[in-house]
């Protein structure tokens, strides 16, 4: 479902946030990707939507290499793809519902359908009652539902969550994963960025550590510290080779 | 474009005026104030350049016919001096008339002529209208050189000057004028980019669930034109208002400044200021938004 074969990321300020990744995730898969601040996470995020293409390789989505889609099409992908933030990116000018809705008229959906598949999302992350209230008026984790039931109103082949739970308590944390692996469950491939070691222990998914940009484990059914030793080693070579 | 994104793309515009509420009456009141400046200058442009006209439209020439020229020969002369280039109207004014026209302009000091009236000094003449200051010297020059002409009368001088004040006023307001448009159409983009770079977040987040840049564009568009309008309409009724009063004011007080009429210079003004506003409105609003667009 996701490839990524020899990615290197650059930015224009001369960053390197990521060097030669390989990975592939498979249908249905949840993974998580961890590492510290700046190891390239949310990058391999970015590059999964589109928003960031790679300066070196190629990246796959659903079969489709990114860097030869026409950005006329970009939007057509991004409807397959789910996406969810750490700051929950709601339109603040619309409620909960019209959120969700949104997601669903930008592809063209009847009225019919919007006002079936809307209710059925907001009730799926246990908002049931609170479609008419506008952002500032919802709490953290109301909001992070929120934007899950956008994220999942179109049916997606990937969902991309970066940091979903950075901003929530522990608590209304376990809630917002409890939902990403439900909707695993219902077929979608999940992809987590996050450095939450907890949830990461404690569910035994797939884990990719990323350090400096550099792939430095991939288990399948892993821990938060698991290529810790392997992490350091890796990091170390890497910045002695940088050397001239 | 369907008529489901059509629907979606209004709903999305009014929605957004709506909910936009305190940056939707600075930008409309931006548009608004701009707008009335400018026509305030437009409309000082164009009445300088009808007193311009008005006073150009007095200078004429003078010719002073001979003698001994019958009735029909006048009228050749007449005929053939109308067929002069720049020449607009031609009038026979007679020497009595002459007579009678001076005294009436010597008012109290008309016993000066008394005497005179006997045997009338003046001569017949024809009083010649050009189409400006710049046709002047070359209508005299011709029509002196007519048999039956004895002298030609005109104040070469006052001609070029006049031509010189009137070119200078009319290429100083249409600088004026120009520097106006251009600092309304910066002042109106500059407030919408204002209010899209307030809602930059929003087109992100519009792209990430995949809206097409289409779909993203035309509401932004139609409150551009929203904007643009409204602003357009409130400078327009101040500025009919505020003529309306100007006029009115300058008939009474100072009637012998020649101004245009308010009507129907209040309605092609107001369309332009309409047309000027929606223009702005919604062009500023596109090309604001086409950096967001790009991601």
């Amino acid at each position: 479902m996701i490839e990524f074969y020899e990615v290197s990321k650059t930015y224009l300020n001369g960053v390197t946030a990521l060097r030669d990744v390989t990975i592939t995730i498979a249908k249905g898969e949840f993974v998580f990707v961890v590492g510290l601040s700046g190891a390239g996470k949310s990058t391999l995020a970015r590059l999964v939507y589109r928003e960031e293409l790679p300066t070196k390789g190629y990246v796959f989505v659903n079969g489709v290499n990114l860097a030869r889609l026409k950005p006329r099409a970009v939007p057509y992908l991004r409807r397959n793809i789910g996406v969810v933030f750490q700051d929950f990116k709601l339109l603040p000018r619309k409620t909960a519902y019209e959120n969700v809705a949104f997601a669903l008229r930008v592809t063209g959906a009847s009225p019919r359908e919007i006002a079936r598949r809307v209710p059925a999302c907001l009730e799926l992350v246990g908002l049931g009652g609170k479609g008419d209230a506008y952002p500032d008026e919802l709490s953290g984790g109301e909001q992070q539902r929120t934007a899950l039931a956008r994220a999942i109103a179109n049916h997606p082949l990937v969902l991309v969550a970066d940091e979903p739970t950075g901003n929530l308590d522990p608590t209304t944390s376990w809630d917002i994963v409890r939902l990403l692996l439900e909707v695993n469950q219902r077929g979608t491939t999940v992809l987590m960025a996050t450095h939450a070691k907890h949830i990461v222990d404690a569910v035994r998914r797939r884990v990719i550590t990323l350090d400096k940009g550099l792939v430095v484990s991939d288990k399948l059914r892993g821990g938060y510290g698991d290529g810790g030793e392997r992490a350091w080693a890796q990091g170390l070579s890497a910045s002695l080779s940088a050397r001239p | 474009m369907g008529a489901g994104s059509f629907r979606v793309i209004v709903g999305e515009a009014l929605t957004g005026i709506r909910r936009n509420g305190l940056m939707s009456v600075v930008s409309s009141t931006t548009v608004a104030v701009s707008l009335f400046v400018l026509a305030v200058f437009l409309l000082v442009g164009l009445n300088v350049d009808h007193m311009a006209r008005v006073i150009e439209s007095g200078l004429e020439v003078r010719l002073y016919l001979a003698e001994d020229l019958e009735p029909v020969d006048v009228e050749v002369l007449k005929i053939q001096v109308a067929a002069l280039d720049g020449v607009t109207d031609v009038t026979y004014v007679s020497a009595e008339e002459a007579l009678e026209t001076l005294r009436q302009q010597l008012g109290e000091d008309a016993e000066l002529l008394e005497g005179v009236e006997e045997m009338n000094p003046l001569s017949d003449s024809l009083r010649v209208s050009t189409k400006g200051p710049a046709w002047v010297d070359a209508v005299a020059a011709s029509a002196g050189r007519l048999p039956g002409v004895a002298d030609v009368g005109y104040t070469h001088d006052l001609a070029q000057r006049l031509l010189k004040l009137t070119t200078s006023v009319r290429v100083g307001g249409l600088v004026l004028v120009g520097l106006m448009v251009l600092a309304t159409i910066l002042v109106i983009s500059n407030t919408v980019r204002l209010t899209i770079l307030a809602r930059g977040e929003e087109v992100y987040i519009m792209k990430l669930v995949g809206a097409t840049n289409w779909l993203i564009r035309w509401p932004f568009l139609f409150e551009g034109l929203f904007f643009g309008l409204a602003g357009a309409l409130l400078a327009s009724l101040a500025a009919w208002q505020a003529y309306y009063w100007a006029v009115n004011g300058i008939y009474t007080t100072i009637s012998f400044i020649p101004v245009l009429p308010v009507y129907p210079l209040a309605w092609r003004l107001g369309l332009v200021l309409l047309a000027l506003g929606a223009t702005i409105g919604a062009l500023g609003s596109s090309i604001s938004l086409r950096r967001f667009l790009r991601v």
